[in-house]
């Protein structure tokens, strides 16, 4: 089997912030931590793109090699886990990360920083499968239910793709060949398949 | 005439080391390197099992990994709705 992966399809991706609900309501994740986030650029503009954001289960996890207690671990599917009771939460993993991922509740006036929270592919923790403790400390263990990450099957656009990288990345493969690439691929002549006209976003812009 | 025939001798001693010593440095660049990364090699907390190790799977690893392939299938929609779309340019 290949390795568990996400992909997120910018041009799909309508911002609505599903996949952070999903996350945050399948894990009960407290206020202030976000394990997925939504990343937009060029707000307003023409040409706005978002895409949803989490840990990506890096191959060769930055986050592990800086981690001083050494707490997180590897599954057989390639997924980035990390164990609480280790962790003291100096911080380390969250410079390391490019994708800013590792998320640390806070408490108190003066910030006190909590134990490192951060997406587990909806694979729980060192902990026993769907226990309360697993529950508790690293949310729900979608994956030994036979199930994927909560995001991306709650990802209405199907914009936020998850799982098997192999099958993932031919789903993605087949859309990019049908939408062909380019400009066509956004605006008033993909919606309304009249190529002669200029998009009218562009027109606007104009003006 | 006499340093020669030494020279042929030591040369004929030495040929099989300096094929050896050749071959020795061509297949050298052939070893197999570990591609594991090496920050998978440390961990120190409890150990977790593994996904298919649940009263649902009992442990069948080919019967967990096909579930999740299906699963991941279900993501493309092309296979639920596609079926009167024209073909790919």
């Amino acid at each position: 089997m290949a390795r568990m992966k996400f992909i997120c399809d910018a041009e799909r991706c309508i911002e609505c912030n599903g996949c952070v609900t999903a996350c945050k309501s399948e894990h009960e994740v407290p206020w202030g931590v976000n394990r997925r986030r939504l990343v937009t650029v060029n707000d307003g503009k023409v040409g706005e793109r978002s895409i949803s954001v989490a840990c990506m289960h890096c191959t060769d996890a930055p986050c592990m090699a800086v981690c001083p207690v050494d707490c997180f671990y590897k599954t057989e599917e390639g997924v980035v886990l990390h164990d609480k009771d280790l962790c003291i939460g100096c911080g380390y993993c969250f410079y390391a990360c490019p994708f800013g991922a590792p998320q640390f509740p806070q408490a108190g006036a003066f910030g006190l920083r909590g134990k490192m929270d951060k997406c587990t592919f909806c694979a729980g923790g060192p902990e026993v499968d769907n226990s309360a403790e697993e529950i508790k400390k690293y949310g729900r263990n979608r994956l030994s239910e036979g199930k994927l990450p909560a995001c991306a099957e709650m990802c209405s656009t199907k914009a936020l793709l998850g799982g098997d990288g192999e099958v993932i990345a031919s789903i993605y493969q087949q859309r990019v060949k049908r939408r062909g690439k380019g400009e066509e691929v956004w605006g008033w002549a993909m919606a309304y398949d009249r190529k002669d006209t200029k998009p009218a976003a562009k027109q606007v812009v104009k003006v | 005439m006499t340093g020669a025939w030494s020279w042929r001798k030591s040369a004929r001693r030495g040929a099989p080391v300096l094929v050896f010593g050749v071959s020795f440095l061509c297949l050298s660049g052939c070893g197999e390197i570990d591609q594991k990364a090496k920050t998978e090699k440390i961990y120190s907390g409890k150990r977790d099992t593994e996904a298919y190790n649940n009263t649902k799977f009992a442990g069948d690893k080919s019967k967990w990994e096909s579930a999740m392939v299906e699963r991941s299938k279900t993501q493309n929609e092309y296979n639920r709705t596609d079926t009167k779309m024209p073909a790919a340019n």
